[in-house]
C-alpha cells in the first residue's frame, strides 16, 4: 500500500463541505497523513493537498475537484492550484490547459490490455489524439478510452484495477508538450 | 438480511429508502448524475458514485452505468424507487443474472401489468371488472368503430404502453373518431415508442381510487385499505387521502378483494398498487396497477402504521410477513399533498432554481418526506416535486385542518410552489365535504387568483 497514496474520498469531502458552505471563505483540514487546505477566489477554489513527508506531485486540485467545485469541469477555473510537496517543498503550479481523461461511464480501470501486458501509456509518454489510453472493464465487458487531444501524459491519477465513477478524471494529458 | 442496498434513483424517494435501510441496519449507496451532486440523498447514504451526467437516460436508466456500480460496490440488492427503471423487466431480469436481489416484483409480473392493454384482458380473465372497453390493442378505424358501438361515445383511447396518466385521449364523438386516432397513435409512439392503442368507455367524473396490496414470496398477501386521489391536474395526482371519503363499506370491500385477486393472479411479490375507477354509482372499475412502491405510500404508512419500504426490502430478502389481513388495522384520516416546485399562477410552469429558505412544518400528526434543503438548487432535469406533506387526524377534518395549518407554516423560497393551489384546495366546500372527482380541479378550483 503506497503510503504516498491520496485518500481521494477525504480531499472530496473537504472540497465538497468548502464548496458548500456560503460562509466559509477557506478551510484547512489536517489529519496524520493528510492535509488540504481549500480557499474560495473569485475565479473558484483554490487547494492545495499535502500527503506524507513523501509528497506526491499530484494533479491535487485537478483529480477529484471535477464537479465538487463550482466552476464546471475538470480542471479548477482560471488560477494555478498550488501543491505542497512535504514541509517546507517549493510549490509546484499546474498549468491550466492540462487536459484530464475523464471516465466516460463506471467500471474498474485498467492500464493495460491485459493483465500481463505493459500498460498502454506511461507518464512521459506522447500520445496522439484517439490513442487508446486505458480501459474501463464493466460486466466482463471491457472499453477502451481515448485521449481526445494530442500531447504529453503528465499523470495517472487512478490506480490500477480500481473502481471509478462516471466523470472521474483518469489521466492528465499536457496539451502543449 | 441484506447488508449493503444500492437505491436506483434520486429525491424523496432515494432518501426515504435510504432511511428505510438505516432502520434495518443496511449500508446505503447512492447513484447520481452529476447534476446532483449535492443531493440530499448523497449526503445521507454511506457510500455514492456519480453514474452519469444530467440527462436521465444516461445516468439513472443507465442499466449498464448502474449495475457496474452495484457490482463494484459488493451491492446485495437493489431499490428501483418509483418512476426511472422501476417498471422496467429488464432491471431485475439483470439483477437475477449476477445475483443481486431486485426490491420489487418478478420482471413477469411487471411485464404483465406494463402493458396496459393486456393487463385490463388478465383482469377480465381473472373477474376483476374492468372498464367495458376493446379486449385488447385496436386495428383501424373499423375494428375501432365496433368497440365504440358497443361501448358508447364519449369514449377513451388509451396507449398500451402508456400509464401514470400518460397517453390517453378522449374522443367526444364519431366525428372526432378518425383525427383522434391518429394523433393518439402518433403521441403514443412518440412517447412510449408504441404506437397501439385500446378504448376504453370513458367514466364520467368517476373517482380515482387505489388498493394498496402486499405480498412476500410464500403466498403471503395483505390488502392495506384504499387511497382517494381524485384531486389531479392533467392525470397528475396532487392530494390524495385514506380511507376515500364518502365510500359504502360494500364498495371498499369489492375493491381490495378484487385487488387482492388481481395480485394473485399474476403471482405478485412486494408492494404493488391497483388503480380502480369510481363512478357515481359506486360501480368499479381497474384501470392499471403499478407493479412498485408509489408516491403516495406515506398516506398508508400513517393509517396502518406500517413502514412499506421496510416491507419490501424483508420480503425481497425472503422473509414472509409477519402479519396476517387481521392483523391489519386502520386507525384515523390521512391526507397528502404533493408540493411542486412549479408556479400554479403561470400554468404550473416547473421554477428550477436555489432554494432560499426551507423551513418545513412540524407537530403533532404532520410528516415530510423531502429532499429540500435550504441552498440546494433543483435541477431543471427531473420532475418538479420538492417535498411531500402529510397530515393525519383522528377524522378526516382534524387531517385537513392540520395540513391547512401545516402548509401555512412551510416557508420555501427561493423557488415558486404549488402551496397556494393546495391551500385552495383544501378550503374548497367541496373539497371539505368530500366530493371529489378526478375533474375536480377543473371544475371546481379558479386558478386565476391563486
Amino acid at each position: 500500500m503506497d503510503s504516498n497514496k491520496i485518500d481521494w474520498e477525504q480531499v472530496r469531502e473537504v472540497l465538497r463541505i468548502a464548496g458548500e458552505a456560503a460562509d466559509v471563505a477557506e478551510l484547512t483540514v489536517e489529519t496524520p497523513t493528510l492535509k488540504v487546505s481549500v480557499k474560495k477566489t473569485a475565479a473558484g477554489l483554490e487547494m492545495r493537498t499535502s500527503a506524507n513527508p513523501h509528497g506526491d506531485r499530484v494533479g491535487a486540485g485537478v483529480a477529484p475537484a471535477a464537479g465538487a467545485l463550482p466552476a464546471a469541469g475538470a480542471l479548477p477555473a482560471a488560477g494555478a492550484v498550488g501543491l505542497a510537496t512535504g514541509a517546507g517543498a517549493a510549490e509546484l503550479a499546474l498549468p491550466d490547459q492540462m487536459k484530464a481523461v475523464t471516465a466516460p461511464m463506471v467500471g474498474t480501470f485498467y492500464r493495460s490490455p491485459s493483465p500481463d501486458a505493459p500498460p498502454f501509456v506511461t507518464e512521459g509518454d506522447r500520445v496522439d489524439a484517439g490513442q487508446t489510453v486505458c480501459i474501463i472493464e464493466a460486466m466482463k465487458l471491457f472499453n477502451e478510452i481515448q485521449s481526445e487531444v494530442r500531447g504529453r501524459v503528465a499523470r495517472v491519477l487512478v490506480e490500477n484495477g480500481t473502481p471509478v465513477e462516471y466523470g472521474q478524471p483518469l489521466l492528465l494529458i499536457d496539451p502543449l508538450a | 438480511m441484506f447488508r449493503k442496498v444500492l437505491i436506483a434513483n434520486r429525491g424523496e424517494i432515494a432518501v426515504r429508502i435510504i432511511r428505510a435501510c438505516h432502520d434495518l441496519g443496511i449500508r446505503t449507496v447512492a447513484v447520481y448524475s452529476d447534476v446532483d451532486r449535492n443531493s440530499l440523498h448523497v449526503k445521507l447514504a454511506d457510500e455514492a458514485f456519480c453514474i452519469g451526467p444530467a440527462p436521465a437516460a444516461e445516468s439513472y436508466l443507465n442499466i449498464p452505468n448502474i449495475m457496474a456500480t452495484a457490482e463494484l460496490l459488493g451491492v446485495d440488492a437493489i431499490h428501483p424507487g418509483y418512476g426511472f427503471l422501476a417498471e422496467n423487466p429488464h432491471l431485475p431480469e439483470i439483477c437475477a443474472d449476477v445475483k443481486i436481489a431486485f426490491i420489487g416484483p418478478s420482471p413477469d409480473a411487471i411485464r404483465k401489468m406494463g402493458d396496459k392493454s393486456e393487463a385490463r384482458a388478465l383482469m377480465a380473465k381473472a373477474g376483476v371488472p374492468v372498464i367495458p372497453g376493446s379486449a385488447g390493442p385496436v386495428d383501424g378505424e373499423r375494428e375501432i368503430l365496433q368497440v365504440a358501438q358497443h361501448v358508447g361515445f364519449p369514449l377513451m383511447l388509451k396507449a398500451s404502453a402508456g400509464g401514470g396518466g400518460r397517453g390517453m385521449r378522449v374522443v367526444h364523438t364519431r366525428d372526432d373518431l378518425r383525427t383522434g386516432l391518429l394523433v393518439a397513435q402518433r403521441e403514443a409512439e412518440a412517447a412510449f415508442g408504441d404506437g397501439r392503442l385500446y378504448i376504453e368507455k370513458y367514466v364520467q367524473e368517476p373517482r380515482h381510487v387505489e388498493v394498496q396490496v402486499l405480498a412476500d414470496a410464500h403466498g403471503g398477501i395483505v390488502h392495506l385499505g384504499a387511497r382517494d386521489c381524485s384531486v389531479q391536474r392533467r392525470h397528475q395526482k396532487l392530494i390524495e387521502e385514506s380511507p376515500p371519503p364518502l365510500l359504502r363499506e360494500r364498495t371498499l370491500a369489492t375493491l381490495t378483494r378484487a385487488a387482492v385477486r388481481a395480485a394473485q393472479s399474476i403471482h405478485y411479490t412486494s408492494a404493488g398498487t391497483v388503480e380502480f375507477l369510481v363512478d357515481k354509482g359506486e360501480n368499479v372499475y381497474f384501470m392499471e396497477m403499478n407493479t412498485r412502491i408509489q408516491v403516495e405510500h406515506p398516506v398508508t404508512e400513517m393509517v396502518t402504521g406500517l413502514d412499506l419500504v421496510k416491507e419490501q426490502i424483508r420480503i425481497a430478502a425472503g422473509e414472509r410477513l409477519d402479519f396476517s389481513q387481521r392483523d391489519v388495522a386502520w386507525h384515523g384520516h390521512a391526507l397528502e399533498c404533493r408540493i411542486n416546485a412549479e408556479d400554479p399562477r403561470a400554468d404550473f410552469r416547473p421554477s428550477a432554481g436555489t432554494i432560499v429558505t426551507f423551513f418545513p412544518p412540524g407537530g403533532p400528526g404532520i410528516r415530510v418526506d423531502t429532499h429540500g434543503y435550504a441552498g440546494y438548487t433543483i435541477p431543471p432535469h427531473y420532475d418538479s416535486l420538492i417535498a411531500k406533506v402529510i397530515a393525519w387526524g383522528q377524522e378526516r377534518e382534524e387531517a385537513i385542518l392540520r395540513m391547512r395549518r401545516a402548509l401555512t407554516e412551510f416557508e420555501i423560497t427561493g423557488i415558486a410552489t404549488t402551496i397556494p393551489f393546495h391551500l385552495r384546495v383544501l378550503d374548497n366546500g367541496f373539497f371539505r365535504r368530500g366530493e371529489v372527482y378526478t375533474n375536480f380541479v377543473q371544475r371546481r378550483i379558479d386558478l386565476s387568483d391563486v
